[in-house]
């Protein structure tokens, strides 16, 4: 087993030199460069810039050099001093911008995934249960409807709703008397007050997922022979569903651990710009069209790495509990 | 069965409760401008009775109750000993109320640390010109200049006893650093700036700067240069700050004057490798006034950064600042402003719709008319319609771009005649504007589509199997126009376009493309038609898209030649008029030539500018006073620190 991890570990370091470099490059792909965007912002408000501010501007920023040199300084100074660089737009170290909003971020994240659970896991099995039922129609229905419509639709509708109804922007995770204040038992209050849009927002759609992929695990399982022979040796319906085939059901959550550990960070950026929310999405979207590349660039690989390792961990965890899988990988 | 009985009630249980707390997450009411003026206050009998006179006839000054009790010297020892009477708008335009202290005002941006509004509220030139009209010259953060006969030379007075915002003095000191130690520092100033050559004139000789006492210096040209005073005005939005830097805070930063391992201590810290990068960071110039940096840094502006969050920036009132109302009162009125940083444009609209912002200038916009007004119904905001200081929608044919038969064509004046006899002026202003806008008296604004093909067929344009004209020569022609969408009105005013002129059987697209690229593209002289707004309304502002309709000739002009291509005759004379703005008095210029540029656009038409006199929509709180309708949105905008909380 130890083998095994450690030979997955070393797989990793090329693998992320070459994420890095991707990153890079593809960030630097557009034309212009940061200051592009900025000058062109200042223009637009119809201030003047001077090509002397410009000349400066360049050199402050460093991208007076070559693509090549901006990139050895990025990973030397990340491999060495743990400094991932500036943000442009920030004007604070990225690790700064990123970990200010990070807690805010998971948070909106987790309570998402408990709502996803708590919702389409006992539906799943319901619908799997009283497959054809009515209910089963309905919420097949409403399912479909929710994998279909996107995200940040249904948040422009709900602010819509409730813009048109009550005259509230509903734009933000606290009420304005709180925003920038020390965290307090009234801050708190007043985001728990809050923070359920968001979380049934982005909840929706893998409800919506997870309730046909619980389903039809389910439907597998319970048209097996051991599931017939424990049905005909007398043991009651509940206990038969609960002790057997619902924990195989439930596997596909352990193997998309690996995706799940990035989208703790990344958040859904555009549900999130809809709805105004202090989290990582929207900074990343906007790093990418200002071409603040510091911030983007760190922010993708960190991304990456999550990735990379999430993957590993399910890998692990799949290993640990399928034997077939860690023999196979022994035997090679 | 009971199994499934209760696993539904449990469902639906859970699906009521989340559903619910959802729901209610909203219904506590808040109001974001509940806070905006003190009800209590105190104010002085005589700081109302007075709303005219001169600063002389001021006996008393007054001060904010939020500087009260601040441990700070006297408001009279904090302000100049001849304070600026406010003046940024002319009476004509506004009637001026004096006005109560307190409040926050709230302003919305989708931009990190830029807020537009705030910052052309906050810009103080060295000159003045109310209304931003261009007609009269007072001073501003300088009390007074006296121009010589022969405009060369300038005389300029500082107000005695000016402090910068941390109580330090305003100097000679601090104009000889600006000018000496920075712009003509080659390491700091990479090209020396145009505008402060003789004559505006790229080419010019720089000027000489002489201080005479400690409260004079002078300024001087080997040509006449009557439009330097414009120039420190409020063209382009300058600020005081490029002649006028606080030498006590950055010359610590300065190779000249620091001390070396303090200097290299200091570069260590700031991260960066060379003196010229930190100067560089810590000297906060005016575009970057807005920036989180600019916190701690010595300003003359009204209010200052204070805090600065993910979500929002606070400004909070300059103790120190120089200007004054009729009956004493140091200004600014209102304390802090509240700057809320959201991720999108649409975001700002919601906060701009449902009162969360008090002033909004810049991301209102005419087509959004009717969303603000139902908006204003049960909110605190009204909606005022000004002037707008730019004709928002200009179309330009490149006439440099690289291609031979399109030269040839789009350089025809006879072509560019008859698109613009196929512009519906009146179907865009009654679509696209609301009918708030007249068809321009800039070009000629004839709808006449049977004049404009006959104009075409003259040319040899002839029609091919697909209905699409050719080129004269037989060949095909098709172009496309590239715009950015950095205005609601461009997309639909465009679509009216095209098709108008597919009509007339020119085979033209339509392309959206993103802002930055919009400006690599036109920079490189690679759009063919494009569309962006333009200054032709301020005569001082010399913008004739000069940059766009001729790419290659403009570059010419502003490197003596080095690149881009010769421009024609009747483009030479359009430059040397423009200069001409600068060179002679502002009197001349703003009547004489500039009907002179505008009567040799109306010949060439090298632009389309189909629309003139168009409003602009500004959201401000009801409880705003001094706040007019009359003369720019902008210049209503500038004059910021006037505006004040009504009980």
């Amino acid at each position: 087993m130890l083998n095994y991890i450690g030979h997955r570990l070393l797989q990793l370091i090329p693998l992320l030199i070459a994420i890095s470099i991707i990153i890079f490059v593809i960030i630097q792909l557009p034309p212009g460069n940061y200051l592009t965007t900025y000058i062109q912002q200042l223009e637009l408000s119809g201030t003047a810039v001077n090509q002397s501010e410009v000349l400066n501007l360049q050199h402050q920023y460093g991208l007076d050099q070559p693509v090549y040199v901006q990139y050895f300084i990025w990973m030397k100074n990340i491999l060495f001093h743990w400094d991932f660089g500036n943000s442009f737009q920030w004007q604070e170290p990225v690790t700064k911008v990123i970990g200010d909003r990070i807690g805010l971020t998971m948070l909106i994240a987790i309570f998402s995934l408990i709502f996803t659970w708590v919702i389409a896991i006992p539906i799943g099995i319901y619908s799997a249960v009283r497959q054809y039922s009515i209910f089963d129609y309905i919420f097949t229905f409403i399912g479909y409807i929710g994998l279909a419509v996107p995200n940040f639709l249904i948040a422009l509708v709900i602010v819509f709703y409730v813009f048109d109804h009550t005259g509230l922007a509903i734009s933000g995770l606290f009420a304005p008397e709180y925003v920038g204040q020390p965290w307090s038992w009234g801050k708190i209050v007043s985001m728990l007050e809050r923070i359920w849009v968001p979380v049934v927002i982005v909840g929706t759609a893998g409800t919506a997922g997870l309730i046909r992929t619980t389903r039809a695990m389910l439907l597998d399982e319970l048209g097996k022979q051991y599931v017939i022979t424990a049905r005909a040796k007398g043991v009651a319906e509940k206990k038969l569903l609960f002790k057997y085939p619902i924990r195989l059901a439930i596997n596909p959550l352990v193997s998309t651990i690996g995706w799940t550990l990035p989208a703790l960070i990344s958040g859904s950026a555009i549900v999130e710009i809809v709805l105004n929310l202090p989290t990582t999405g929207p900074v990343l979207l906007n790093a990418l069209m200002n071409q603040d590349m510091y911030l983007a660039g760190s922010f993708l690989l960190i991304l990456s790495v999550l990735t990379v390792i999430g993957t590993l961990i399910s890998d692990i965890l799949l290993a640990w509990i399928d034997p077939r899988i860690r023999f196979g990988g022994m035997e090679e | 069965m009971r199994m499934r009985k209760n696993m539904l009630l449990i469902l639906t249980l859970i699906i009521i409760v989340s559903l619910s707390l959802a729901g209610c997450g909203y219904s506590t009411k808040s109001n974001a401008s509940a806070g905006n003026s003190y009800p209590n206050q105190k104010v002085h009998k005589a700081q109302t009775s007075i709303t005219n006179g001169e600063v002389s006839e001021i006996k008393k000054y007054y001060q904010s109750p939020m500087l009260e009790n601040k441990d700070l010297p006297s408001v009279e020892k904090r302000l100049p000993k001849v304070p600026k009477l406010t003046n940024e708008m002319p009476e004509d335009e506004l009637d001026y109320h004096i006005g109560r202290y307190g409040g926050t005002m709230n302003t919305v941006t989708s931009v990190v640390d830029w807020d537009a509004d705030v910052f052309v509220m906050n810009n103080e030139p060295l000159i003045n010109t109310p209304g931003i009209i261009g007609e009269k010259f007072t001073g501003n953060v300088l009390e007074g200049y006296e121009e010589s006969p022969d405009h060369k030379t300038f005389t300029f007075h500082l107000r005695d006893g000016l402090k910068w915002s941390d109580g330090y003095p305003v100097t000679m000191k601090d104009f000889e650093f600006a000018i000496n130690d920075v712009i003509f520092n080659n390491e700091l100033t990479a090209s020396f700036p145009a505008w402060l050559r003789s004559g505006n004139d790229p080419q010019g000789k720089p000027m000489t700067f002489k201080v005479v006492d400690p409260l004079t210096f002078k300024i001087a040209f080997d040509k006449p240069y009557p439009g330097f005073l414009i120039q420190l005005s409020v063209k382009g939005w300058r600020g005081y700050n490029d002649l006028l830097k606080p030498y006590h805070y950055l010359k610590k930063y300065h190779k000249k004057y620091a001390d070396q391992e303090q200097l290299k201590a200091e570069m260590k810290k700031a991260g960066v490798t060379d003196w010229v990068q930190l100067f560089n960071k810590k000297d906060i110039i005016n575009t970057e006034l807005t920036h989180r940096d600019a916190q701690g840094f010595p300003v003359l502006n009204p209010w200052m950064v204070s805090k600065s969050t993910d979500t929002y920036t606070e400004y909070t009132r300059n103790p120190y600042y120089f200007k004054v109302d009729a009956a004493g009162n140091q200004l600014p009125y209102i304390d802090k402003i509240h700057s809320t940083y959201v991720q999108d444009m649409e975001m700002v609209n919601l906060d701009m719709v449902s009162g969360k912002a008090d002033f909004a200038r810049e991301s209102a916009a005419l087509s959004k008319m009717a969303m603000y007004k139902k908006g204003s119904k049960n909110s605190n905001f009204k909606v005022i319609l000004a002037k707008m200081h730019l004709v928002p929608t200009t179309f330009y044919l490149n006439l440099t771009y690289k291609d031979p038969v399109w030269r040839k064509v789009a350089g025809n004046e006879k072509f560019r005649k008859a698109l613009s006899l196929a512009i519906p002026r009146q179907e865009i202003i009654d679509t696209v504007y609301y009918g708030l806008a007249d068809p321009s008296t800039l070009i000629k604004s004839d709808y006449d589509p049977k004049e404009a093909n006959k104009l075409l067929d003259e040319m040899g344009m002839k029609k091919g199997k697909d209905g699409m004209r050719r080129a004269p020569d037989g060949s095909k022609f098709s172009f496309t126009f590239q715009i950015q969408p950095a205005s609601p009105d461009f997309v639909p005013m465009t679509e009216i376009i095209v098709q108008e002129w597919r009509n007339l059987g020119i085979d033209v697209t339509m392309k959206q493309i993103d802002g930055a690229l919009w400006s690599q593209r036109n920079a490189a002289n690679s759009l063919q038609c494009s569309m962006m707004w333009i200054d032709v309304n301020r005569w001082y502002e010399g913008s004739w898209g000069q940059d766009k309709f001729g790419v290659l000739w403009n570059k010419w002009d502003t490197t003596d030649g080095k690149e881009g291509e010769k421009p024609p005759k009747d483009v030479q004379h359009l430059y040397d008029l423009v200069n001409k703005l600068y060179q002679v008095p502002p009197e001349e210029a703003r009547t004489e030539v500039y009907q002179q540029i505008k009567d040799e656009v109306n010949k060439h038409n090298w632009f389309f500018s189909p629309i003139e006199n168009v409003q602009q929509p500004v959201i401000v709180n009801k409880k705003l006073g001094n706040v007019t309708g009359k003369g720019y949105a902008i210049a209503l905008n500038f004059s910021g620190e006037q505006l004040y909380y009504k009980k």
